[in-house]
């Protein structure tokens, strides 16, 4: 269950707006904005796939023009993976040569 | 894990996050540096892209659990991308290689060796080939991805040792056309200043980069730039395909493939035209050049060979979607900002006019006198995070030796030798083969032991079907050392698995001269060691399979160090300690002990620790900046321009004429093709095709293609097309966007998949100087073949 925290840059005229359009994603949270279209959010997901699907969610919003990541926290994923609960998933298990 | 322990984590995800924008958070942060109870937080470099982004990795139980930004870095002030915070999951990827892997007959299966049976087979290998054919039967492809002291060592075991120059690296095709510029127009390879100019300039251009999706963190800072003052500064993208970097611009130059030559000698006519060059700057640092005997010229030649670009001609030149009047615009912002800065990266680079292409970017710093002062530099941006520190200081190239050295010159030679205690003369006069010629000649037998480092060229290399003929040949012994399969492995005799990036220590060189450390923090996985150890064990088993005690020689200094931390550091201190001084990229103030002490690292010249300590040299010549324009000083003036290719100390202002590619479109293929990269992926995709989370969310190749092209052949979004030149076909999705200019479409070239590989597809075209190939242009056509299909992802596995 990673959590990342980001800083999600908007266009300044419309942070407000993004902000709110950011807290109705699930798993996101906002903590705070400024003039600047600064905004400080955190996501706390299932998995990292969950957490990669919101940022892309977030990278496609109008007026959305960049999303930096500043901290990750992964260890109980990686506990998981070690102790066999979590498999790394991997698309290409049982492929075929193509 | 308790909510308690969880809402921690999260308030310091909050407030690490908001410390990097100055924003003050509601919470407390009592405790905040405890949440994460990792054992400890190593510091060290982004493994992918050139910005050089600095990270810590908390280290628990041995094993990686958390990442964060280094806040004080100058490089990436904390920040990173999602492809470099998800990096750590291939670390404990099951595709890992951990064992060594042989197989005599490239048709046999793999089988596992001990390391003893792996370093006897590959100095077997190399020994014969030497006694049979020659020393130049021999090659070292290497990678802007190995770490300096790898690429240090592997190419003065092939050049001292085994007396061949035939050292290459994969930079040849990214950044090769920007080193020619450099040296050409200001005499010293790599960029004067660094990213610390954006927060100070007031025009950014920049030109054939997407640096939205491929320095991500370095177009932030863009970005913020642009924001923060809107109306004072002014960004102009010029590039023929319209990216998410147009979104922060105040003007988009869009124009036809390869016709930059022209727009840049047009925005220069202006400059002359309208009087905005900077006379006293010119008459102190400048001479015009022209041509292959580099005769000078005076600046009214220059003018009479501008007369055939009036924006009015550049403008129809460019394709109709530029103006005259945005030309002219542009140059005026260009020329009368506070502090220009350019940054381009492949667009310009991967071009058979590459070298030119650079050296009319400098040539309009030059008029304008954009160079020298805050914010106005002249920066190519790097692909690879050790293309740089690594390749083009290193001596990774063949014709290059460690510390900016010319193979060719003599003296430069004798001094490396004296440097490494072994005889005058060992060192081969002669340039090797140079990246395309090298597998050309792979194909024709004349090189029969080749050792891939850390690269895939059986992917990457352009029109990559002919040139994979001779890896996959059993009459050429192919070595790869690598951390997974590739398309490359697949073509080997012996793989050598590898230690990891933070399994293992090392220095990279980013973009802006900037070298940085990054020391093991955990235990590589199986039986995976670093490629310095590896080099070692080879040389001493090849000085014996040869009889040649100077092999060995070339690894004394490193016996009986073991092989994380004192081997790359004894390594790294012959190198800059004895290599590097006296050179323009003196690096013997950054030993490891400084380097691990630093937040950001060392960008040199920074020739004593007491001057590394304070972060090096950022800009370059410049008295007060540079303490090598105070040595090499030849007058008074504030600026120095030592760089060693020029003899005269001047900048040169080259008189280039626009010339196109080498395949332009015809009647039989109508379309220009260019290729580039996606956010998510990064180059080949060996490492991140396996993160699910990033090849989910690009899970193939697909092209894009403007609206009025694609009704014109009936293709509509999502559409299966074929892509065909003269060189080969592949097959993907339409994406139809107002992306690329009309009369073009754009690839994306990561993707393994044999039917979607658009490097088939690419001309191998290089430019005479640089030897760089025409990734970005070439002449195809497209066909719809079938409605949206469901499309499979694929990399590749230990047997194809």
């Amino acid at each position: 269950m990673p959590i990342g925290g980001f800083v999600v840059n908007a266009q300044p005229e419309f942070v407000n707006e993004v902000a709110g359009e950011l807290s109705d994603i699930d798993d996101v949270e906002v903590y705070g904005f400024d003039e600047k279209g600064n905004i400080v959010a955190v996501i706390d997901s299932e998995s990292s796939t969950i957490m990669e699907a919101q940022v892309k969610k977030i990278e496609g919003l109008d007026s959305v023009l960049t999303v930096g990541v500043a901290y990750l926290h992964a260890e109980d994923e990686v506990e998981k993976i070690e102790n066999g609960e979590l498999v790394i998933d991997n698309p290409f298990q049982n492929r075929k040569k193509h | 894990m308790s909510v308690t322990r969880r809402d921690f984590i999260k308030r310091s995800a909050a407030l690490t996050a908001a410390s990097y924008v100055g924003m003050n958070l509601p919470i407390g942060q009592h405790n905040v540096a405890q949440a994460v109870d990792a054992d400890k937080w190593v510091r060290g470099t982004c493994r992918l892209c050139g910005a050089g982004c600095r990270l810590e990795m908390g280290v628990k139980n041995g094993r990686p659990v958390a990442l964060r930004g280094v806040p004080k870095a100058r490089t990436n002030y904390g920040y990173l991308c999602m492809k470099g915070m998800l990096f750590y999951k291939i670390m404990q990827h099951p595709d890992r290689l951990v064992k060594p892997l042989y197989r005599e007959k490239k048709n046999q299966p793999f089988r596992e060796v001990s390391w003893d049976q792996a370093l006897d087979i590959a100095a077997k290998g190399f020994a014969d080939s030497v006694k049979k054919f020659g020393s130049d039967s021999t090659a070292y492809y290497g990678s802007g991805q190995c770490q300096t002291e790898e690429t240090y060592i592997f190419q003065k075991v092939m050049r001292g040792g085994l007396q061949t120059n035939n050292v290459e690296g994969n930079p040849r095709l990214c950044m090769a056309s920007a080193v020619g510029g450099y040296l050409t127009s200001f005499g010293a390879d790599e960029p004067i200043g660094g990213y610390d100019n954006i927060e100070r300039s007031y025009c950014i251009f920049i030109i054939g980069s997407n640096m939205a999706e491929a320095h991500p963190v370095i177009f932030r800072r863009v970005m913020r730039r642009k924001l923060d003052n809107p109306d004072k500064v002014k960004i102009i993208n010029a590039d023929p395909r319209i990216s998410p970097t147009s979104r922060i611009a105040d003007m988009h130059m869009q124009f036809r493939p390869g016709t930059d030559l022209a727009l840049m000698n047009a925005m220069a006519y202006v400059i002359l035209e309208e009087k905005l060059y900077n006379q006293k700057f010119l008459d102190d640092y400048c001479v015009f050049r022209v041509g292959k005997d580099k005769k000078q010229v005076n600046m009214a030649a220059f003018k009479e060979s501008l007369e055939k670009y009036t924006p009015e001609k550049a403008a129809r030149t460019c394709g109709g979607n530029i103006t005259a009047e945005d030309i002219r615009t542009a140059a005026r912002w260009f020329a009368k900002s506070q502090g220009t800065l350019s940054m381009w990266c492949m667009g310009i680079n991967q071009r058979k006019q590459g070298v030119w292409a650079n050296n009319l970017i400098h040539n309009l710093h030059i008029l304008t006198g954009q160079l020298c002062k805050p914010g106005a530099d002249s920066l190519s941006m790097t692909g690879q995070p050790n293309a740089c520190g690594g390749v083009r200081e290193g001596g990774g190239l063949c014709h290059i030796l460690p510390g900016h050295r010319l193979v060719k010159k003599e003296k430069l030679r004798n001094q490396v030798e004296d440097a490494w205690g072994i005889p005058r003369g060992r060192i081969p006069p002669k340039p090797g083969y140079h990246t395309m010629a090298m597998f050309q000649a792979v194909n024709e037998k004349k090189i029969r032991a080749i050792w891939i480092n850390c690269t895939s060229p059986a992917q990457s290399l352009p029109n990559v079907t002919p040139y994979r003929k001779g890896l996959q040949s059993d009459d050429v012994f192919v070595v790869c050392t690598d951390i997974f399969p590739t398309k490359t492995t697949e073509c080997a005799n012996l793989i050598l698995p590898t230690a990891f990036h933070f399994e293992k220590t090392g220095v990279y060189g980013c973009t802006e001269r900037r070298s940085q450390i990054t020391p093991k923090a955990v235990d590589a996985p199986g039986e995976a060691m670093p490629e310095v150890w590896i080099v070692r064990e080879w040389a001493l088993k090849l000085a014996k399979e040869l009889n040649d005690p100077v092999i060995a020689k070339c690894v004394e200094p490193f016996l009986g160090k073991e092989p994380d931390c004192e081997l790359p550091e004894a390594v790294w201190d012959e190198y800059t300690q004895k290599v590097t001084k006296g050179r323009d990229n003196d690096l013997r103030g950054a030993t490891y002990e400084v380097l691990k002490s630093m937040d950001d690292g060392v960008q040199w010249p920074a020739p004593t620790k007491e001057f590394a300590l304070t972060g090096g040299t950022v800009m370059k010549f410049v008295r007060g900046s540079d303490p090598m324009a105070e040595t090499l000083a030849k007058d008074d003036k504030p600026y120095q321009f030592y760089g060693p290719a020029h003899a005269d100390k001047k900048l040169w202002v080259w008189l280039r004429p626009y010339v196109g590619a080498d395949e332009e479109p015809d009647a039989e293929y109508p379309l220009y093709l260019s290729t580039g990269r996606i956010i998510d992926h990064w180059h080949t995709t060996s490492m991140t095709g396996r993160v699910p989370e990033l090849l989910r969310a690009n899970p193939y190749s697909y092209v894009e293609i403007n609206p009025k092209d694609a009704a014109r052949m009936g293709v509509k979004p999502n559409d299966m097309v074929e892509i065909e030149s003269r060189r080969g076909r592949v097959e993907m999705p339409a994406k139809v966007v107002e992306g690329p200019i009309e009369g073009m479409v754009f690839a994306y070239w990561h993707d393994m998949h044999e039917d979607r590989m658009i490097n088939k597809v690419c001309k191998d075209a290089y430019d005479p100087g640089s030897k760089e190939p025409e990734f970005k242009i070439c002449a195809c056509r497209v066909r719809r073949i079938s409605g949206p299909r469901a499309l499979k992802p694929y990399i590749t596995t230990l047997n194809g």
